[in-house]
């Protein structure tokens, strides 16, 4: 679904340049819930930012559901983040003009126009992140988890490839956080979604089939889920604690 | 909402708050600009400005200052909407919209708020003027001059600045879209814009470089002319961009350092001085343009009293209420004709004088230009001048004045305000008529206030004998005759005014001529086989067909004196002069408070989340106001006590610059100057109150007014 190969990117401050990513190699499956941990600093933020096709990268290769992102223009850029990727930010990101169900059907409206099965299929993932009794109040009126699930909705609703997720609980507290998780749980689940996710929180890593940890923009370990999710958050712990020392 | 059409139609009415500021600050611009050029090139003011003359380049200056002040706050406000507007394109971008499917709703959008702004402002600015010029007339001033003629080709200027701003928010639209970080475009509402750090030195050096840069730019010119002895050239003006600088360095230490003293105050004023460093650069701009305009409505307010108090003061000091000139060959009205037309208006003249004057030709060194360069030389016949005898001197001032034979004395008011334009280095006299010339030499001043004016014919006096001397043979074309009398008890205006227009049909077309007409210089020019600049077009000229016009009120060479004309009339005289300046300073504070409001405004819109976790972290609401007012406070103070300063010092330097001295009715001027920076501060701090508590309101904090009507 995702092959990440040889990514370098640095950031120019000055005239010097500070590199964040320095060749890193990743791929995810279909109907995988990935997450990326690692320490401040160490690119977990570009890395996401340039599979979203954000900020552009200086070498490597990008390849989701087998369409290569380098050398795109900006219209095809675009298209992919509209039609093959659907997004939830630490910020949620809502449009506070907008109601929930309206910013649940922004991807559809930005794709061209919204038919009748999409708006079936909002009514959908409304009720799927149980945010349907809110649908008419503006993200002003709500809780940060019903934002959240808002946006989770609407990360859902071009039924992309590859759902992005920025810190997605790092604004919640830990039910709202819960209820977010569970909601990618869902949209795994039900609709065989494909999750990458950045955090910091290993909870909320903990629930997913694989992490990825990066240190000074390379990966670290990564390290799949074969037992309970308790027990592997364990071990997710015990190997953030060995990648911190390192540094001793 | 099924398109994206509708899409941004739902945001766009979400997003009235935001609109409404920009819409605001355009409407204000174009309004501003509109009236402003509607009234600067309206048919009155053209007319009544001299052409060339300083006024009318002081117009243009401060039309220049407003131009540039309205430009940078449309700017600044349209830079405000799209920062505020970055946020829900930054997401939409993020969410796969292409910048050509935004393009058609953002363009809309921009080409509709600037065009219907801008349109709605040059409409109303028309009204305003005619609003405000009607208001001048009822309430202040009235004379036939200030009948409004628009000349509607002054639409150009703000169709110009209508087709500008459309451009620069378009041009700022597509710099937007072409954006391929989404995550910069996101997060540009919340970027910070650091002012330059520089050291605590900047403010200190600051107001050094600001007197040094109005000083220099002032007197460059002069101190050029007499070490170059060439006309100063223009880039010498650039002086004036060291006190621009200076400015602005006053701005960056009030920004990033403030003026209290380090130790004392070095956390008590901190949030407020972070909140303010982080949003620097825009706020020093904002600072310094707001300072910029404030100098320029103070130079346009200051302007009236500086003219006013010395035509007020000069008639104050009259020795006698009517005074009147004329050649010999004009048929004048005598005595009794006079006297006659007096007592119908129930005036009784008393203390009746009529004597007589020659004009003659002074020889001098005078400065001329050769080739680009200044050289000073002699000329034997330099300059007219109208000379009296020593005897009729004192017959009109009642005091002896003693003039040796072989020297003249120079006639001046008691403040010797005229002395720049008297010939003071003269050497010999001559009769324009016979050629014959008389040897002499300079001998000092002589007071008589009502014979001495800048704006008419400089008067000497000589020597008895030497006058005898040198009167002998004169035609009547270079000889004149004087009148000064005074009214018994109170005088009356309409005889005043009967009087003027009866003395003023009595001249001839060769009279028709304005005090700077020298008929010496004349002379030599035909005698060079040239045509003196004075019978071209070059010269501002006066019609005996607009006695009351300021031209002819300010520069007939034979206009009469009359104290209760002067008094009265002198507002009238210079009415539209007023209405122009007052206008100017109306402008220039308006759009500098337009400024001054949208900084506060955007200072409470950028940190809406520190005041919220200041709350958050106990902060209590008086806190908090100081917070707010520590902020506010700045955007009108500061530049509004730098920009009165500088202009302050301008007038200091160009009244000292007039004649090397300060003459009481320039003293009175820079009084009534500081009266009124007295009432505009009480104005501006009316406005910052309301501004504050707007702003309060807005971020939710309780107003210490609130809290007292609670109590």
């Amino acid at each position: 679904m995702l092959y990440v190969k040889n990514l370098y990117k640095s950031y120019q401050v000055g005239k010097t340049d500070y590199p964040v990513l320095k060749g890193i190699s990743l791929q995810v499956a279909q109907g995988e819930f990935t997450a990326v941990m690692g320490p401040s600093g160490s690119g977990k933020s570009t890395l996401l930012n340039c599979i979203s096709c954000y900020i552009p990268f200086e070498e490597g290769k990008i390849t989701l559901g087998g369409q290569e992102l380098k050398g795109l223009d900006a219209r095809e850029l675009a298209r992919v983040r509209n039609e093959k990727l659907g997004f939830v930010f630490q910020d949620f990101m809502l449009l506070d003009g907008l109601t929930v169900r309206e910013n649940v059907l922004v991807p559809k409206i930005i794709e061209g126009t919204v038919s009748k099965e999409d708006e079936e299929r909002c009514v959908t993932l409304l009720k799927l992140f149980g945010i349907y009794g809110i649908r008419e109040k503006y993200p002003a009126e709500i809780s940060g988890g019903e934002k959240q699930r808002t946006a989770v909705a609407r990360s859902l609703m071009n039924q992309p490839l590859l759902i992005l997720a920025d810190e997605p609980t790092g604004n919640l507290d830990s039910k709202s956080s819960r209820a977010v998780i569970d909601s990618f749980l869902e949209a795994r689940d039900q609709m065989n979604a494909t999750i990458f996710m950045v955090t910091h929180d290993s909870f909320a890593a903990s629930f997913c089939d694989r992490v990825v940890l990066l240190k000074d923009g390379k990966v670290y370990k990564q390290l799949e889920r074969v037992e309970e999710r308790s027990q592997f958050q364990d071990r997710l712990l015990d190997a953030i604690k060995e990648m911190s020392g390192d540094d001793k | 909402m099924r398109k994206m059409a509708d899409l941004e139609r739902k945001l766009q009415r979400k997003d009235r708050y935001q609109a409404s500021l920009y819409l605001f600050c355009n409407f204000m611009a174009l309004l501003l600009v509109t009236a402003y050029s509607a009234m600067m090139q309206s048919a009155t003011v053209q007319r009544v400005f001299p052409e060339g003359g300083d006024s009318r380049k002081q117009m243009y200056m401060i039309f220049g200052l407003t131009l540039f002040g309205c430009i940078v706050f449309t700017l600044y406000a349209s830079s405000l909407f799209f920062r505020k507007k970055s946020r829900q394109m930054g997401i939409l971008m993020a969410l796969g919209a292409s910048a050509g499917k935004l393009a058609p709703g953002l363009f809309r959008e921009v080409l509709f708020l600037s065009t219907v702004s801008g349109l709605a402002g040059i409409a109303g600015g028309i009204p305003f003027v005619s609003l405000l010029w009607n208001l001048f007339r009822v309430l202040v001033v009235d004379s036939e001059e200030m009948e409004l003629e628009l000349v509607w080709s002054f639409l150009w200027i703000p169709a110009l600045l209508l087709v500008f701003t459309v451009c620069c928010v378009c041009v700022m639209a597509y710099r937007y879209l072409k954006k391929t970080d989404i995550i910069s475009v996101v997060q540009e509402e919340h970027k910070n814009e650091l002012a330059k750090n520089w050291g605590r030195w900047c403010g200190p050096v600051g107001i050094v470089l600001t007197v040094a840069g109005a000083v220099l730019g002032y007197f460059g010119s002069s101190v050029y002319m007499e070490i170059a002895r060439a006309y100063p050239p223009v880039w010498l003006n650039g002086f004036y961009l060291i006190a621009f600088f200076g400015l602005y360095l006053v701005m960056l230490h009030t920004v990033v350092h403030g003026w209290g003293i380090r130790r004392k105050k070095q956390y008590k004023n901190l949030i407020a001085r972070s909140m303010m460093k982080f949003q620097g650069r825009q706020t020093v701009n904002n600072l310094l343009v707001i300072s910029v305009l404030f100098a320029g409505g103070v130079f346009a307010l200051f302007y009236m009293p500086a003219l006013g108090s010395g035509v007020l003061l000069a008639a104050q000091r009259m020795e006698y209420d009517y005074m009147g000139s004329w050649r010999a060959d004009q048929q004048m009205l005598t005595q009794e004709e006079i006297r006659e037309k007096a007592k119908t208006y129930g005036v009784t003249v008393k203390n009746w004088k009529e004597t007589e004057y020659v004009s003659l030709g002074i020889g001098s060194k005078v400065q001329t230009e050769k080739d680009g360069k200044l050289v000073i030389e002699y000329q034997e016949l330099a300059a007219e001048g109208r000379f009296l005898s020593e005897s009729t001197l004192a017959s009109v001032t009642g005091k002896e004045v003693q003039v040796e034979s072989g020297t003249y004395r120079a006639v001046t008011d008691q403040d010797e305000g005229n002395r720049l334009y008297l010939m003071t280095a003269g050497d010999r006299i001559t009769n324009m008529s016979t050629m014959e010339q008389i040897p002499v030499s300079f001998a000092g001043y002589t007071c008589c206030n009502m014979l001495s004016d800048r704006d008419t014919k400089s008067v000497y006096v000589l020597d008895d004998g030497d006058y005898e001397r040198i009167v002998r043979g004169a035609e009547e074309e270079w000889r004149g005759n004087m009148f000064l009398f005074q009214v018994e008890g109170e005088d009356s205006y309409p005889f005043a005014k009967d009087l003027f227009y009866s003395y003023v049909d009595c001249f001839g077309a060769e009279c028709e001529i304005p005090s700077y007409y020298d008929r010496v210089e004349k002379v030599c020019a035909e005698q060079e086989g040239q045509v003196y600049w004075g019978d071209t077009e070059v010269m501002t000229q006066v019609s005996y067909e607009k006695p009351d016009s300021t031209e002819f009120r300010s520069y007939w060479a034979y206009m009469l004196k009359s104290r209760i004309l002067e008094k009265t009339d002198s507002l009238q005289t210079f009415a539209v002069f007023f209405m122009m300046f007052l206008f100017a300073s109306i402008v220039c504070f308006a759009a500098a408070v337009v400024i001054g409001y949208t900084r506060c405004r955007t200072i409470a819109a950028l940190n809406r989340y520190v005041f919220e976790d200041l709350k958050r972290l106990g902060a209590s609401p008086g806190f908090l106001r100081r917070e707010v007012r520590n902020q506010c406070g700045k955007v009108y103070q500061i530049p509004f006590l730098t920009g009165s300063f500088v202009m302050y010092l301008f007038f200091l330097m160009v009244f000292y610059a007039n004649d090397g001295k300060y003459v009481s009715s320039e003293f009175l001027a820079l009084l009534i100057c500081l009266g009124i920076l007295a009432v505009l501060g009480g104005v501006l701090y009316g406005i910052y109150q309301k501004t504050l508590s707007g702003i309060l309101r807005e971020l939710k904090i309780e107003n210490s007014r609130e809290k007292d009507r609670k109590k």
